[in-house]
């Protein structure tokens, strides 16, 4: 029994200590730094208190206080910043996470259960984070006979396209990450690529219940596409624009929901299909079809596709927030930045403490995501309510309400709205301003 | 001297890099939630246990048993007529975009032509519908 090999040498042991470390010094100085000088040249340096901002000044910020609120103002203008934190993936994962979380104990509560509640102090809030290290500790197994490429880049893809999705909603005035012209045909063209996805991964698993999963999960969301694309043409006609945040400033003095109920409610019940949520679960019906189309994702694969699922929802709710819910838009309850610590800056005792740069957010922008997110959380806990309630419907019945009913009753609200825009009652020009 | 530079082209190529640029977010948060959703597939391979304890393991799930049999079998061509149609109504329905977003600048008159395009569009629906939901073809 030895703990250390027999063949075990101090001097051995150190030496390849400081090879490993002389290796990387090497190819860090050959390889990493030409790098990062050729990228410098294609990176566009901010300008910060009219100096360029190089890296060794930005190594300074800490020594300079002066310097420090307008780099990270800088930073936080950038295309980075909005790709990777705010309006877009660390803001829509973090919301989705806690939506996970929410939707365990909300259904309990309403099942008369008690949800998670060992894992963390306080109501088990920590078990998300308990679940995640579980599905990452566990073995990803790969059927014998899947077509293990697309296998395998299926879930990535799942998360990347609903990551593209979340990049079109605008947050906050300003504080969106795509902003195309034609915002809404983009959240179109970005839902179109689900099914495929879906019957991507269903087909190279090769077992039988992800490919019934698949072909159920095809016709389900082609079938709702219908119906949502046509429930959101009496918003575009009403507001006459197809930028989402041109339709967020159009919502400034009443909401369009108070103009176009119905097609809200088959917007509602499309984003419910299309989410795969019960009642419209068929794809995934655990009491059916193993677990449908998921059925031979395990591990971290299955926790990338719940991940995406849920980002989906955040997006699909924020979009009916940006469309029917005025958005942004609402009453200024966030208090301005005392003017007070702008001028003068802190006082502590004998010390005086300047910060140029001030306030990092503008009030409008943090008023702007109060409501967005306090309307999105609402619209999240209706998505999750019919969970705890329905009972799932038959294959043929969703096609036929697909397509009998949503469609019919979606060119409902697009005469209703034509009607208000040619009796003067909305657009330019009309009663209502 | 340079007034080759100034083309129609040149102009061309600035509308389409405009349109590329308010696109190209898109495209980056997509690469950004792959680069950073993709390390974890790696780490859970690095630190999960891999063993090939059976062969039986890597066959498709099948609730307990050997599955027999292919796994991408056929089936009926019962609702294949509903994937027909979204192939039609799909693209119906964002040709309907392109009027309703302009509708503000467009004559009133030009109303008129939809109302008959959707009554074309209703009358090939509704055969559709019906060929779906006839049982005996399918």
């Amino acid at each position: 029994m030895s703990t250390i090999a027999p063949e075990f040498r101090l001097s051995r042991f150190i030496a390849s200590l400081v090879d490993i470390i002389f290796w990387i010094l090497l190819i860090f100085t050959i390889v990493g730094l030409p790098i990062v000088f050729i990228m410098l040249f294609y990176i566009k340096l901010p300008v910060i208190n009219g100096q360029l901002l190089t890296p060794y000044l930005a190594l300074t910020w800490l020594a300079d206080p002066s310097r420090t609120i307008p780099i990270i103002k800088s930073f936080i203008h950038s295309t980075f910043f909005r790709v990777a934190v705010f309006p877009g993936f660390g803001f829509a994962a973090l919301l989705a996470a806690a939506t996970i979380f929410v939707e365990r104990k909300f259904l309990a509560k309403m099942q008369l259960r008690v949800g998670p509640l060992y894992c963390g102090k306080i109501e088990g809030i920590l078990q998300l984070m308990g679940d995640g290290l579980k599905l990452m500790s566990k073995e990803i197994i790969i059927p014998a006979k899947a077509d293990k490429p697309i296998f395998w880049i299926g879930p990535l893809l799942f998360v990347g396209t609903a990551g593209a999705f979340v990049s079109l909603i605008p947050v906050a005035p300003g504080w969106v990450v795509a902003n195309p012209n034609v915002g809404l045909l983009a959240v179109f063209a970005t839902i179109g690529f689900f099914p495929i996805i879906v019957v991507l991964s269903a087909w190279a698993a090769n077992s039988k219940w992800t490919f019934i999963g698949g072909l159920r999960a095809l016709h389900q969301m082609i079938s709702f596409e219908i119906p949502l694309i046509l429930s959101l043409l009496s918003i575009v006609i009403l507001s006459g624009t197809l930028n989402l945040s041109q339709i967020v400033e159009s919502q400034k003095h009443y909401w369009w929901i108070v103009f176009t109920p119905i097609s809200a409610i088959v917007f509602f019940i499309t984003i419910i299909a299309e989410l795969e949520r019960i009642p419209f679960d068929l794809p995934e019906a655990e009491s059916e079809i193993v677990a449908g189309w998921l059925t031979e994702f395990s591990g971290m694969m299955y926790g990338l596709i719940q991940l995406g699922t849920y980002l989906k929802l955040y997006a699909f709710a924020g979009l009916f927030t940006v469309l029917f819910l005025g958005g942004w838009n609402g009453p200024m309850v966030w208090p301005p930045f005392p003017t007070d610590i702008i001028t003068n800056g802190i006082t502590i005792g004998p010390i005086t403490a300047k910060f140029p740069g001030l306030p990092l957010f503008d009030q409008e922008m943090l008023n702007g995501t109060l409501w967005f997110v306090i309307k999105t959380v609402g619209v999240i806990l209706v998505i999750l309510l019919p969970r705890g309630v329905f009972p799932r419907i038959r294959i043929d019945m969703l096609l036929h309400t697909g397509w009998y009913k949503w469609i019919g009753l979606a060119f409902v609200n697009i005469f209703i709205a034509l009607g208000l825009l040619y009796a003067g009652v909305l657009g330019p020009g009309g009663l209502i301003q | 001297m340079h007034r080759f530079l100034y083309s129609p082209i040149g102009l061309l190529a600035a509308l389409v890099g405009e349109a590329a640029t308010s696109f190209s977010p898109v495209l980056l948060l997509f690469g950004f939630a792959v680069v950073a959703t993709g390390p974890t597939l790696i780490i859970s391979r690095m630190i999960a246990p891999r063993r090939t304890s059976n062969p039986v393991k890597f066959l498709p799930m099948d609730a307990g048993q050997v599955p027999k049999g292919e796994g991408r079998t056929h089936f009926m061509m019962q609702y294949y007529a509903f994937v027909l149609m979204f192939v039609v109504f799909d693209v119906m329905s964002i040709f309907l975009y392109a009027w309703g977003s302009s509708i503000s600048s467009l004559p009133k008159s030009a109303t008129l032509p939809i109302i008959g395009f959707l009554a074309v569009m209703f009358a090939a629906f509704a055969y559709a519908l019906y060929q779906a939901g006839r049982k005996d073809i399918w």
